[in-house]
């Protein structure tokens, strides 16, 4: 079952076959389908992921035709025209697509007909089936005006005024229809009829680069594939040049003589169409490669296709030369995921948060930074309040403090004992309750020793609460 | 060690700093004080909201020695105070007495945290004077106009405009360079009194503050001031108040990150910690006593005068009051006034006199004048109704010559509190009353007062539940574990009931969380009505604000706030019952039926009680609902009086002091009246005697309850206070444990029966929720008795009127049509040629016939009926016709023909749609229009499919919600034959104990009280069933109650002596589906009534659940 806001308040959107059964439809506000119904499992509806999911599926209907349209909020309009003959006709063609959704999990109802209107109505509001050209009308007449699609007004006045199926539409003369319910009945009417034809407006291809190269002799010394591959990758960056674009996901395809396909793929952690650096990214990969390339009897063709781009403008970089530097460390960064896979390469981003602990956390260096996310910076002219250095676990040492909440006065810690000159604090860190209730509060103090070396170190807990509370270092300010 | 230095909190929020505060001003009040403290400085953000409750809390314990009643475990004795929600501050229980020594030397100051809307530092201001008061209380009026809805916008200009007399603390959150300037300007605003507020949170780099901090007020030379900028009493709060954060900014507690405090130091503190943190500075400790010392005001201060225009010049209010009296009482009593009411008039004149009351009644008067000459009816009700005065100034409608008036119950002398008159006018009319008064009075000396809208089980376990991060479907169940958001605990077997386990700890955590945020004041609101009038200006006395409906303007304070400051309240409240009266007074009026005010209709006529006996109660006032109309028959009232014990009798207090079967049994002669006594050395043997014989000695009423404290078990005038104090918060606090044993042991002490006293005590308890007083249940019973009084002599006109004031009432128009039609009333149908946008009555051969309006037509506005009836002269003859001279929009034409309005052309619903579809739908042409021709041209008939009856009833229930064609059960009945399922009235007629199937339209679900049965009132054509199904089997049928439109029900008929039925249900079907057979393309959806719960939930969802219950919840003080 999901459920959606509407209005402020939560209604179902879509409910499983078991709770169709029950009587919950779409649109019944979730309170009562709870006060019918207690034990209901409810998700969050999540339109986009749905038209995501549905844009992947269009994409694999596109082995039935090219020429397959989204018909949202969950349908997909393929229009079939001249390829049902590849799949052993439209019945078998209709069966083999249906199977094939079936087999993902998805229950689908299809059907074919000779327009869209027609093809789209029986499928969802009467018996799918596949319906021969020239026959739309009398398929579609038995099938109540729903069918239609209409605005709710228009269909609620279309049943007042008797009219219960298109057939009882079909035979009316259209003008006293039209200038009552306006001129889209009659529009939809006719095509539902097959009596007008509009063709889909297919998904628009993936807009990608892809540059190819074929050899009448097939190649196989690794020295003339980098080569080839350094060419494909110029002319693929110079596609991309032209699209103001640069790419995060390329794919080299190497077609063997015998057939076989190699794909080899290269991520980048920013939009790239420097050649250099896509070339980089690639030797890395083959060199890193398990499975080394084996070229066979050689490779017939060379494929290199930009499969994710971002918008990327020309940079100018800066006098000090600034921008480069950042894109050096991207570039580095990309090197070493390309060597070393992605979950191998981390960075450190910051978590808003007051426990010093989780202050920080690595992710992995490809994952883009959000927005918002800023190191704490002290304030202007205030010292930096957290350590450069984190010990983790903090360090035990043996204090002397003054009693309650003074800071040490010296401690000890790894054998030497420090004497401090100077101290600040207590700040009060107090675990995060919803975690953790246990851990006593921590009174974090910055203090200075006689050799001017900084420290940050805490006591655990307090001295009024009978037992002496402890001391740990916790860091090494620069 | 050396003294400790005296230190009080003078940066103080309480949870009325909403959404920020995280305790109770009295749990401030009282950690302050356990904690030594010398005072305390409440400064909500922007508000003064919270600062009575704080004052009343300092005030019980200097003179109870106890803290309020909140902060006492259940169930222990007087003077056993234990303070279990302080553990942490380390308090021990301190004597009473002790409690009371500390109390007294405690100085609390109130005033406000003001947030500027300009980048200026907050700045937290105490009046020193009540001047000083009142330029806070105006300076926060200023911002609340301003702003929309529930805001505050204050610059820093308007506090520099005039801060005289108000003592100043500037707390920045940090230092800035800026600051010396700002502390400059302040304080040459405000010379001397002005310090700058200094805090040490253990933030790390404090000490560096507070040394930049100091350099700043000596720049300045202002003074720094110690606080702790306390958000909570004790440092456990802290987990509730990051909740509250989370709340107010609408993220996850995950999420929150550094919104929320590092830690938990902002609680009051000893004034010992306070001594250490702030070493480098022991002057700022010092300043809070000093700064303490300059302030010179107490709420106590706050007095209140009556409005004085009501008196004319050269009177006093007291003769005035006097003249208008007694020219009054020669009207309303022509034949002379009886030497009872004159007798009681010179009492009450008296006592008004002493008391100073004449301008309260002069005010009241005036109001209910002004409703007298715009025609709105009114009438006083509660305890008002116990005044002969009040009678004869045409406020209430209770006449002293007949029935025995308790003024005492209303004003008395030793409780010194102002009086409080409660007066209904018609619903729809009442905003004129509340305009009237914001115009006479304007708006800076009239306000409504607030209500507090507080955290109740519901609300809080959602909020915390989305504040915790909880998953929305564990938080919605989490949320609806129990029918009814009024309770005040969240048991941990609903949390199981909802499939959760409760010792979970993300449960548990977020139960315990809810739990200690029940209660919190999340906004304010305006009381439905009560309006505070003063002489001088309200403004300067507490600030005003904007309410989110347009025009109405509200203090800050509710009304347990207005009482402890002796404000007088005036409630002005809305009740559709008296503009149905209206109207029917008018129609028959309009149709020769008489001229009648209310209390000039004809008493106790036979026929009407006749009518009431057999629960042919429907439309009328109060004994209209389900429980009523079962005790009607039983009950078998034949006087007045049996009125006012009918009203009162269905009430949980009665119910759950089981009072009411002993009372009908001794009404039915089957118990003799008896009235136990105490032991004769305790007293006199009658004195129950005196208490009860009104009601065959059984306390039906608040008053004989109270009354029964006071003589029965002896407790004092302050005792009986106390304990009609704690009646009143009972719902909200559920503390009245020490109050249970008092009372029935003394009363076991005196030698009555511990059985007899326990049951006493119960119904007490009861009325804490919801029971009536005497005088409230008179009130009512007139206009149970009037509108009966219409309905059984002129069925057509009440029937008219009660369409004619919907909404309103239990019953939606659909049943009040039936009724009206089984009165033998002709229901004609909307149409164009006939109807007005109300109902109307037409003359049918002699009688009145029903002519529905166009308010019944969904989405038909006033206007385009105005404008059909306008535009009418004598008739329209077609669609063309109509439209054209209208020139209405063709969205309301459709409409019209859609709800078959337009027979009268000889059109049916199907034909005049398709009429009316082809007019196009923007205005005419112009050459058309201006030769006011037809636009269309002719067109082939069109032969559209005839429209049968069940798709005709189908659509009437689409537009009007009922159908003057059929009952869709008659249509139906073939099938329903066929399954030999029994109509209503064969279910009736059945035996007691025959078992039966009968079906019908589902009207009403309830489930009341303690919830062990649902009620379902089922229709069909011949009339309806009464179903009472049983809690464990409604779990089981769940689905099918909350979904069914339609209901089959099997079950077992019971019948009672009086022949109240019951269809006790067994099994129960959903057979809304059927329905689909009336039309297979209309659906019809009948309308429930509006009575139902689950679809018009109701607030308190007390025994005899109605949403005007909530408008006429007894005052506290209706007795003593």
């Amino acid at each position: 079952m999901l459920v959606e806001a509407v209005r402020g308040a939560q209604r179902l959107a879509a409910v499983s076959r078991e709770a169709l059964r029950l009587g919950l439809a779409p649109g019944l506000p979730l309170a009562d389908a709870r006060a019918r119904v207690p034990n209901l499992l409810v998700r969050e509806h999540e339109p986009s992921a749905d038209s995501a999911l549905l844009a992947r599926m269009a994409e694999d209907a596109q082995r039935w035709t090219p020429l397959v349209a989204l018909d949202p909020p969950h349908g997909l309009m393929l229009d079939v025209t001249g390829c049902a003959h590849l799949f052993d006709g439209e019945a078998a063609m209709r069966e083999r697509v249906l199977q094939r959704l079936r087999r993902g999990g998805f229950s689908a109802r299809g059907s074919l007909a000779g327009t869209p209107e027609a093809a789209r109505a029986l499928a969802r509001f009467g018996r799918a089936a596949v319906v021969p050209t020239g026959h739309e009308a009398e398929a579609v007449r038995p099938l109540s005006i729903a069918a239609l699609e209409l605005p709710e007004e228009t269909a609620l006045a279309l049943r007042r005024a008797g009219f219960k199926r298109i057939g009882d539409l079909a035979d009316r003369p259209s003008a006293p229809l039209t200038s009552r319910f306006g001129p889209e009945l009659s529009t939809k009417l006719r095509r539902l009829l097959g009596r007008e034809d509009v063709r889909i407006t297919p998904e628009r291809p993936l807009p990608t680069c892809s540059a190819e190269r074929a050899f009448a002799e097939p190649i196989s010394r690794s020295e003339t594939i980098a080569r080839v591959l350094r060419a494909l990758i110029e002319q693929v960056c110079a596609q991309l040049e032209g699209r103001g674009e640069g790419g995060r996901a390329f794919e080299a395809r190497f077609d063997r003589t015998d057939g076989a396909k190699r794909r080899i793929g290269a991520e980048a952690g920013r939009p790239l169409r420097d050649p250099e650096a896509i070339d980089r990214l690639f030797r890395e990969r083959l060199d890193a490669l398990a499975d080394p390339l084996d070229p066979g009897f050689g490779f017939d063709s060379i494929v290199l296709s930009v499969l994710a781009s971002e918008p990327l403008d020309s940079v100018q970089p800066t006098l000090d030369g600034r921008a480069v530097a950042e894109n050096e460390v991207a570039d580095l960064i990309d090197r070493l995921i390309a060597r070393f896979g992605p979950a191998r390469v981390a960075r450190f981003v910051p978590v808003d948060t007051h426990d010093p602990v989780r202050a920080a956390r690595l992710v992995p260096a490809t994952v883009e930074s959000r927005e918002g996310e800023a190191w704490p910076r002290p304030e202007p002219g205030e010292p930096p309040t957290r350590p450069l250095h984190l010990l983790e676990p903090p360090e035990p040492v043996e204090a002397v403090a003054e009693v309650p909440d003074g800071p040490p006065i010296r401690f000890r810690w790894r054998r030497a004992l420090h004497d401090v000159a100077r101290a600040e604090g207590p700040e009060r860190i107090l675990p995060e309750w919803w975690r953790d209730r246990q851990t006593p509060a921590r009174d974090y103090y910055r203090v200075e020793d006689a050799r001017g070396r900084r420290f940050w170190l805490f006591r655990e807990g307090q001295y009024e609460e009978g037992e002496s509370p402890r001391w740990y270092l916790h860091g090494l300010f620069a | 060690m050396s003294a400790v230095p005296p230190y009080a909190e003078l940066v103080a929020a309480t949870n009325f700093s909403f959404l920020r505060g995280a305790a109770h001003p009295q749990h401030m009040v009282l950690t302050a004080l356990l904690l030594g403290h010398t005072g305390l400085g409440i400064a909500d953000r922007n508000t003064v909201a919270g600062v009575v409750r704080a004052y009343c809390a300092l005030k019980d314990l200097r003179e109870e020695g106890a803290p309020p009643p909140e902060k006492v475990r259940d169930g222990s004795g007087p003077g056993e105070y234990v303070f279990v929600e302080h553990p942490r501050t380390g308090a021990m229980p301190v004597a009473r007495d002790e409690l009371k020594v500390l109390a007294q030397a405690f100085k609390l100051v109130v005033g406000a945290r003001l947030a500027f809307a300009d980048g200026t530092p907050d700045i937290v201001v105490y009046p020193t004077d009540r001047a000083a008061w009142g330029r806070l209380c105006r300076l926060l009026s200023l911002g609340k106009r301003r702003a929309k809805k529930a805001g505050c916008v204050l610059t820093f200009d308007d506090l520099l405009a005039d801060p005289s007399g108000l003592l100043l603390i500037v707390l920045p959150s940090q230092p800035f360079d800026g600051l010396s300037h700002l502390l400059g300007q302040v304080d040459e605003a405000a010379p001397g009194a002005v310090w700058l507020g200094a805090t040490m949170h253990r933030r790390g780099d404090d000490r560096r503050r507070l040394a930049r901090l100091k350099a700043s007020a000596a720049a300045a030379r202002v003074p720094l001031l110690a606080t702790n900028d306390a958000l909570y009493d004790e440092p456990g709060a802290r987990d509730l108040q990051d909740v509250l954060t989370c709340i107010r900014e609408k993220v996850t507690i995950h999420r929150a990150g550094r919104l929320l405090e590092v830690n938990a130091e902002r609680h009051l503190k000893r004034p010992a910690e306070m001594a250490r943190l702030f070493a480098d500075a022991p002057e700022a400790l010092e300043e809070t006593q000093h700064l303490l010392s300059r302030i010179d005001f107490s709420l106590k201060e706050l007095e209140y005068d009556y409005p004085e225009e009501t008196v004319p010049p050269g009177w006093t209010a007291q003769a005035w009051l006097q003249e208008v009296t007694w020219r009054r009482a020669a009207i309303r009593y022509p034949d002379g006034v009886p030497s009872k009411v004159e007798a009681l008039l010179k009492e009450e004149l008296a006592l008004i006199a002493r008391l100073d009351y004449a301008r309260y009644f002069l005010t009241i008067l005036d109001i209910v004048r002004v409703a007298e000459d715009k025609g709105i009816l009114c009438q006083g009700r509660g305890s008002a109704a116990n005044s002969a005065v009040c009678y004869v100034l045409g406020i209430t409608a209770v006449d002293p010559a007949e029935h025995d008036l308790l003024f005492a119950r209303f004003i008395s002398e030793e409780r010194r509190e102002p009086p409080d008159i409660d007066v209904d006018f018609e619903h729809e009319r009442r905003e004129e009353i509340i305009q009237h008064i914001y115009e006479k009075y304007g708006r800076e000396r009239a306000g409504i007062a607030a209500t507090v809208i507080s955290y109740r089980p519901r609300s809080a376990m959602r909020e915390v539940g989305k504040a915790l991060g909880l998953s929305e479907d564990v938080t919605a169940r989490l949320a609806s574990t129990q029918w009814s958001s009024w309770g005040t605990d969240i048991k941990d077997a609903h949390v199981a009931q909802a499939g959760l386990d409760p010792h979970n700890p993300l449960i548990r955590q977020a139960l315990d969380l809810a739990r200690r945020l029940l209660g919190f004041p999340r906004h304010l609101s305006q009381h439905v009505g009560g309006f505070v009038l003063t002489r001088g200006r309200l403004d300067e006395t507490v600030p005003i604000g904007n309410a989110a409906m347009k025009d109405r303007t509200f203090i800050e304070w509710d009304k347990d706030d207005i009482d402890a400051t002796g404000l007088m309240k005036i409630d002005v409240l809305a009740l559709g019952m008296l503009t149905c009266i209206r109207k029917s007074f008018d129609l028959m009026r309009r149709h020769g039926l008489g001229d009648l005010a209310l209390h000039d209709v004809e008493p106790d006529d036979q026929a009407v009680y006749d009518m009431l006996c057999k629960a042919d109660s429907l439309g009328v006032f109060q004994v209209e609902s389900r429980a009523q109309m079962n005790m009607l028959p039983r009950l078998k009232p034949r006087k007045f009086y049996d009125l006012v014990i009918q009203v009162a009798i269905v009430r949980p207090g009665p119910i759950q002091g089981d009072m009411v079967h002993p009372y009908l049994r001794r009404r039915a002669k089957l118990e003799t009246e008896n009235y136990p006594s105490p032991s004769p050395e305790h007293g006199d043997e009658d004195e129950l005697y005196q208490v009860l014989n009104k009601t065959l000695g059984v306390p039906l009423f608040q008053e004989q309850a109270m009354r029964l404290a006071m003589v029965a078990a002896k407790f004092s005038d302050t005792e009986a206070n106390q304990l009609r104090r704690s009646m009143a918060t009972f719902r909200h606090v559920g503390t009245i444990g020490h109050f249970e044993t008092q009372m029935v042991e003394r009363m076991v002490a005196r030698g009555y029966e511990r059985a007899f006293a326990q049951r006493c005590f119960d119904q007490i308890k009861g009325f804490g929720s919801y029971g009536f007083p005497e005088s409230h249940a008179a009130s009512f019973a007139k206009l149970v008795y009037v509108s009966s009084w219409i309905k059984c002599h002129h069925p057509a006109v009440f029937a008219c009127a009660l369409l004619n004031s919907q909404p309103m009432g239990f019953y939606a128009p659909a049943q009040i049509v039936r009724d009206a039609q089984e009165h033998g009333v002709e229901v004609r149908a909307v149409d164009v040629n006939h109807s007005f946008h109300d109902c109307t009555l037409e003359d049918a051969g002699g009688a009145l016939a029903l002519r529905l309006g166009f308010r019944q037509v969904d989405g038909l506005g006033e206007e385009a009926g105005a404008s059909v009836v306008g535009h009418r002269r004598t008739g329209y003859s077609s669609v063309e016709d109509l439209a054209r001279r209208t020139r209405l929009p063709a969205r309301v034409l459709r409409r019209l023909a859609d709800a078959d309005a337009m027979r009268s052309m000889g059109l049916d619903r199907r034909n005049a749609l398709w009429e009316v579809r082809r007019i196009p739908d923007n205005a005419p042409l112009p050459l058309f229009a201006a030769a006011d021709a037809r636009e269309l041209g002719d067109e082939p008939a069109v032969d559209l499919a005839h429209m049968s009856l069940g798709e005709h009833v189908a659509a009437d229930y689409q537009t009007l919600r009922l159908s003057l064609k059929a009952h869709p059960m008659q249509i139906l009945r073939p099938l329903f034959e066929a399954e030999r399922v029994l109509t209503c009235a064969e279910a009736s007629a059945r035996a007691d104990g025959a078992r039966a199937r009968t079906a019908g339209i589902v009207l009403v679900r309830q489930r009341p009280g303690n919830g062990n049965a649902i009620f379902i009132t089922l229709e069909d054509e011949t009339g309806i069933t009464n179903v009472v199904l049983w809690a464990r089997l409604f779990e089981q049928f769940r689905r099918e109650v909350m979904a069914a439109r339609l209901l089959l029900v099997e079950g077992q008929v019971q019948k009672s002596p009086e022949g109240v039925v019951h269809l006790m249900a067994e099994r129960v079907f959903d057979r809304t589906e059927i329905l689909k057979q009336l039309s297979e393309v209309h659906e019809a959806a009948p309308e429930f009534a509006r009575a139902d719960e689950f679809v018009h939930p109701q607030q308190p969802r007390g025994a005899s659940s109605h949403p005007r219950n909530v408008r006429v919840l007894p005052k506290s003080r209706d007795f003593h």
